[in-house]
């Protein structure tokens, strides 16, 4: 089965600063921190890529193994899913379904 | 019976409101103009008492009122004539702004009347890169050290320690980037300290993110430990995205340019001695 992309909220307000980013919900006001790595993970969601594809550039940047960047990109993305920060984008896993 | 004549501006005002009232203008001596932070506006009251009173609060920060922003104070149910780029509701008090004017419901004492200028003015600060903090600022030498902290941090305590005459304000700092540096401006928000604040704009030397202590010593912050610390201390009441993504951009440029510490202090005038070290 096909992982999907993974996308920002667009309801909310983000910035990074010195490669950490901060996020703020603009309806609640709630403030998210992300740290070094998690910042690193939302960075790289745009919207097309997958857990799977971003886990291997952690695993790059970190220089940790594959599996291991793979089970921590899987944790931070339930965990930021959770919190309603990143979403799966559907259109595009419709698109690779089709 | 033939229906009681109706004068015709009376009738003009009752069929279209508070946009035929801005229309005809209320009476010079019932207005204000005021400069916070070098934003100028004029309050346009509709009772007699708020003016006296809000002539007498804002007495430091009148000014000319060449391109003010209107406030029309009132309880006109007629909505602004424009488009509401803004709305906040606070208790019974609401403020709303249009592109070219604002209005306030509600206001039914000068307490009031401070919340929703407050209100209003985080929302003008931003594109004009400024933003209100809940901080004490003490001016030393021409420069301006701004002290910050919720509520009982001991933003007052500063104030009460340091000499007559030097404090900008013990509640509400305005922070402002112009001429390439970033200023504290006088607010006539105070607190406990009851000082009435002084219209002035001096650079800032440095934030102090306030935090009791057994010792007095600084800690300089990184920019992302600045702006985490900068944030719980925010006034800000817009909801909407573009205006917190403003708020953002505006804070991290403050975070990176302006040396921001964390004060250990221990309630007493001994800290000053740490901050010049």
């Amino acid at each position: 089965m096909t992982e999907p992309r993974l996308v920002h909220n667009p309801l909310l307000a983000w910035r990074a600063i010195e490669g950490e980013v901060v996020i703020i919900s603009p309806e609640d006001s709630v403030v998210h921190e992300l740290n070094a790595t998690a910042s690193f993970v939302w960075m790289q969601a745009n919207g097309e890529r997958t857990p799977e594809e971003i886990a291997v550039l952690l695993a790059a940047e970190y220089e940790v193994a594959p599996e291991e960047a793979l089970a921590d990109t899987r944790e931070l993305v339930a965990h930021l899913e959770a919190k309603r920060l990143l979403l799966s984008s559907p259109a595009a896993e419709g698109s690779r379904h089709g | 019976m033939r229906p009681a004549v109706i004068p015709p501006q009376r009738r003009v005002r009752e069929e279209t409101g508070w946009a035929e009232r801005r229309a005809l203008r209320l009476p010079a001596d019932r207005q204000l103009s005021i400069a916070i932070g070098q934003i100028p506006f004029t309050l346009h009251f509709s009772e007699d008492h708020l003016l006296d009173k809000a002539g007498q609060r804002y007495a430091r920060f009148r000014c000319c009122d060449g391109k003010a922003l209107p406030i029309f104070l009132g309880s006109d149910p007629s909505p602004l004539p424009d488009a509401i780029r803004f709305a906040y509701a606070l208790d019974d008090a609401s403020v709303r702004l249009g592109s070219d004017a604002a209005h306030f419901r509600g206001v039914r004492h000068e307490y009031a009347l401070d919340s929703l200028i407050r209100v209003l003015l985080s929302v003008l600060l931003l594109p004009r890169r400024g933003f209100l903090l809940h901080a004490a600022t003490v001016v030393r030498e021409g420069r301006a050290y701004v002290f910050t902290g919720r509520s009982g941090a001991g933003k007052s305590t500063v104030a009460s320690l340091s000499p007559p005459g030097s404090v900008l304000t013990d509640e509400i700092s305005l922070l402002r980037f112009s001429e390439d540096a970033w200023h504290a401006h006088g607010t006539p928000f105070w607190g406990e300290f009851r000082a009435e604040g002084a219209n002035r704009k001096v650079p800032v030397a440095g934030i102090y993110s306030l935090v009791q202590a057994p010792e007095d010593r600084v800690e300089q912050l990184s920019a992302k430990e600045a702006l985490r610390a900068l944030l719980p201390n925010i006034l800000f009441f817009a909801s909407s995205k573009p205006e917190t993504e403003a708020l953002l951009s505006v804070l991290s440029a403050a975070a990176e340019k302006v040396p921001v510490y964390r004060l250990y202090f221990r309630r007493h005038a001994g800290f000053w001695e740490v901050i010049s070290a």
